[in-house]
């Protein structure tokens, strides 16, 4: 059973009730279990907007949206907000870690609201840092950290409450190229470990260069869809 | 819960300068209620406590038409199964006057008098003239010929304790009647009408001058609550029915009835005013702190955090700031209401004397306040909630925008 079922979607962004943007157009999109995927397509061609109504933030026009074969489309804010804490993780461009928490409260933090209970919160993001290598960060506070650390340490919030989907929007945009790669290559880890299913929207080269599959976007519409096979990219 | 109280707790302190100006505003209009409440109180509750000082009750019983006339034969026949007929609140300290008017001359003058026969027991606890005698003391039961009268009048008379002065009545036969007593006391009054026009004399002494019989004039109720002194009155008219006349000191006194009107009226456009400002100036720091932060809320509502939740820190944030402001306000509004229940507040003694009346209502030159921590309670528990549910407008605005537009704020 694929993971996501994008059916014939459409989004349009309305203003005093005239369309002023047609974001998506008829989108088609399934990604399988344990895809490691990116979103390809130049500024404004709706990738942002895909992954926000895959991610359940938003929600279509018109067509369908299944995660792990339930229909999302209509589902009521509460049921919306469970999903996403249940599963789908989000790694956002802008690491957007809570600054009052410390790194290890920030990933405890969707933890404690799936009812886990303290001691085994700490023990499972506590393993959770050792694995990703950053075992000394649990203690630090966002503001205290670079760019990448706070990006490593959003990575672990997504995985700590065990998602099928991780929807990582334009994860290595402020990063460096080094710290980029390192990023990627940790959630290329965490989805071989785990297999999680990763869905990125990019214009990194680095990142398409990971991807196992490319789905490029244009004015809202899929123009390609190509899957790595080998190390070559095959239209699909 | 604990876990969005504690993020609220840090929230609060991000921006430390604009909190700690936010729980000032709280706490020092709390503060200004407190006292403000604690000063009307204390003013009104002093013009309160100050009618044993004129000998007035809080609730009296006369016969009807008597008050308008101060006709001696208008009189309560039988004051004291009167008195045992009531229903009286707990507390109360009740007793009964003959009252008539009278002419008391000396070798040096004459002045036109109120005498008052009293029990002199009863009347040490129903007025304050024995705690304010400047000389001698309140006559003995069985002393026939003693009486006690204001300073006032005692120098228009230029008598002292020990002189003899003689007392003229008429009668309740309608016949002038005289008798000659000696000064035991001389009390001193607030107010100058009883200062120089009050005499108290026994009650036999004066039922004998007058020609009484056991008849009264006057039923004195002091209660244990001054508050109370309308529905005391109401049910005391309701048990005697006709022929009684029964007034609260807010019937006898209509200028500390207005004045205590005043004051609840002033005490309540002044709360509300400091509530409307308190108010105002948290949701607006709300508001600035919650929509400054939209895009972390879109955050916490991304990562699957629920609309409630998102109410809930919110609230959370206002929690921390209205209890410690209010607890800030609480312990400063009553520590200087206790000091202003101790120390007076206004002084105006050297100009006005000791006390002043205003339409026959006695108040107190020094002003303090009344130190209740039941009203300041009260006062706290309204602002509190004020404080508290003010968070409500930017918590609904933020929990109802939908994630996507969060996160995209800026």
């Amino acid at each position: 059973m694929p993971v996501i079922e994008v059916k014939n979607v459409t989004k349009e962004y309305l203003d005093n009730g005239a369309v002023v943007t047609r974001a998506l157009q008829g989108v088609d999109l399934t990604v399988e279990k344990g895809e490691f995927m990116a979103l390809a397509g130049p500024s404004g061609s709706g990738k942002t907007t895909l992954l926000n109504l895959i991610g359940a933030l938003d929600t279509v026009t018109s067509g369908s949206i299944r995660i792990e074969g339930r229909e999302i489309t209509g589902l009521p804010q509460r049921d919306l907000s469970d999903l996403r804490r249940d599963r789908i993780g989000f790694v956002f461009q802008a690491y957007n870690l809570v600054p009052v928490l410390t790194a290890a409260e920030n990933a405890e933090y969707v933890l404690e609201l799936q009812g886990v209970q303290p001691a085994e919160r700490r023990r499972r993001v506590a393993e959770l840092f050792t694995r990703m290598g950053m075992a000394d960060l649990l203690d630090a506070r966002p503001l205290k950290m670079s760019g990448g650390q706070q990006q490593r340490v959003a990575v672990a919030r997504a995985l700590a409450s065990k998602p099928a989907i991780i929807l990582a929007d334009e994860p290595t945009a402020n990063l460096d190229q080094k710290t980029g790669r390192a990023l990627i290559e940790l959630m290329r880890e965490m989805n071989h470990e785990q297999g999680v299913t990763f869905v990125f929207s990019t214009h990194d080269p680095m990142v398409l260069e990971q991807a196992d599959r490319i789905v490029r976007l244009v004015d809202g519409k899929i123009a390609a869809d190509e899957r790595k096979s080998g190390s070559a990219l095959a239209a699909g | 819960m604990l876990t969005v109280l504690k993020i609220a707790w840090r929230s609060i302190w991000r921006n430390r300068r604009r909190t700690l100006i936010s729980m000032s505003a709280v706490g020092f209009g709390l503060l200004l209620i407190i006292f403000y409440s604690g000063l009307m109180a204390g003013v009104l509750g002093d013009a309160r406590n100050q009618l044993d000082n004129t000998g007035m009750g809080h609730v009296e019983i006369t016969a009807e038409g008597w008050r308008a006339q101060r006709d001696v034969r208008a009189s309560l026949a039988e004051p004291d199964a009167v008195l045992a007929s009531l229903p009286l609140p707990p507390n109360t300290d009740a007793g009964w006057r003959i009252v008539s008017r009278a002419l008391v001359t000396s070798a040096r003058g004459a002045e036109g008098i109120e005498l008052h026969g009293v029990d002199w027991a009863r009347e040490a606890t129903l007025s304050h003239h024995a705690r304010t005698l400047l000389e001698g003391r309140f006559p003995a039961d069985g002393d026939r010929q003693g009486l006690v009268l204001g300073e006032k009048l005692a120098a228009r008379l230029k008598v002292g304790v020990g002189s003899r002065v003689r007392l003229m009545v008429q009668g309740t036969d309608g016949e002038l009647a005289a008798n000659l007593f000696r000064v035991r006391g001389i009390f001193a009054s607030p107010s100058p009408a009883i200062s120089k026009g009050r005499v108290l004399l026994g009650r036999e002494a004066a039922a004998r001058l007058l020609g009484s019989g056991a008849a009264g004039h006057q039923i004195v109720l002091q209660l244990d609550r001054a508050a109370a002194a309308e529905t005391v009155a109401a049910a005391v008219r309701a048990e005697l029915g006709a022929g009684y006349e029964v007034l609260s000191y807010g019937d006898m006194l209509p200028a500390l009835r207005n004045m205590e009107e005043l004051g609840d009226s002033v005490v309540l456009f002044a709360a509300l005013f400091v509530y409307l400002l308190v108010g105002l100036g948290i949701l607006n720091t709300m508001l600035m702190s919650v929509l400054e932060r939209t895009r972390e809320f879109g955050v916490l509502r991304a990562i699957g955090t629920r609309p409630g939740r998102v109410v809930a820190q919110v609230l959370g944030e206002s929690f921390w700031i209205a209890t410690l402001s209010a607890a800030a306000g609480l312990a400063a509004g009553l520590a200087l209401t206790w000091y202003g229940s101790q120390h007076a507040i206004i002084d105006m003694s050297a100009s006005v004397g000791e006390a002043y009346e205003v339409g026959g209502a006695v108040m107190s030159s020094a002003l303090k306040t009344e130190f209740s921590v039941r009203a300041a309670l009260q006062s706290t528990a309204l602002v509190y909630l004020m404080a508290l549910f003010t968070g409500l407008y930017p918590a609904w605005k933020v929990a109802k925008m939908p994630p996507a537009e969060a996160l995209h704020s800026n």
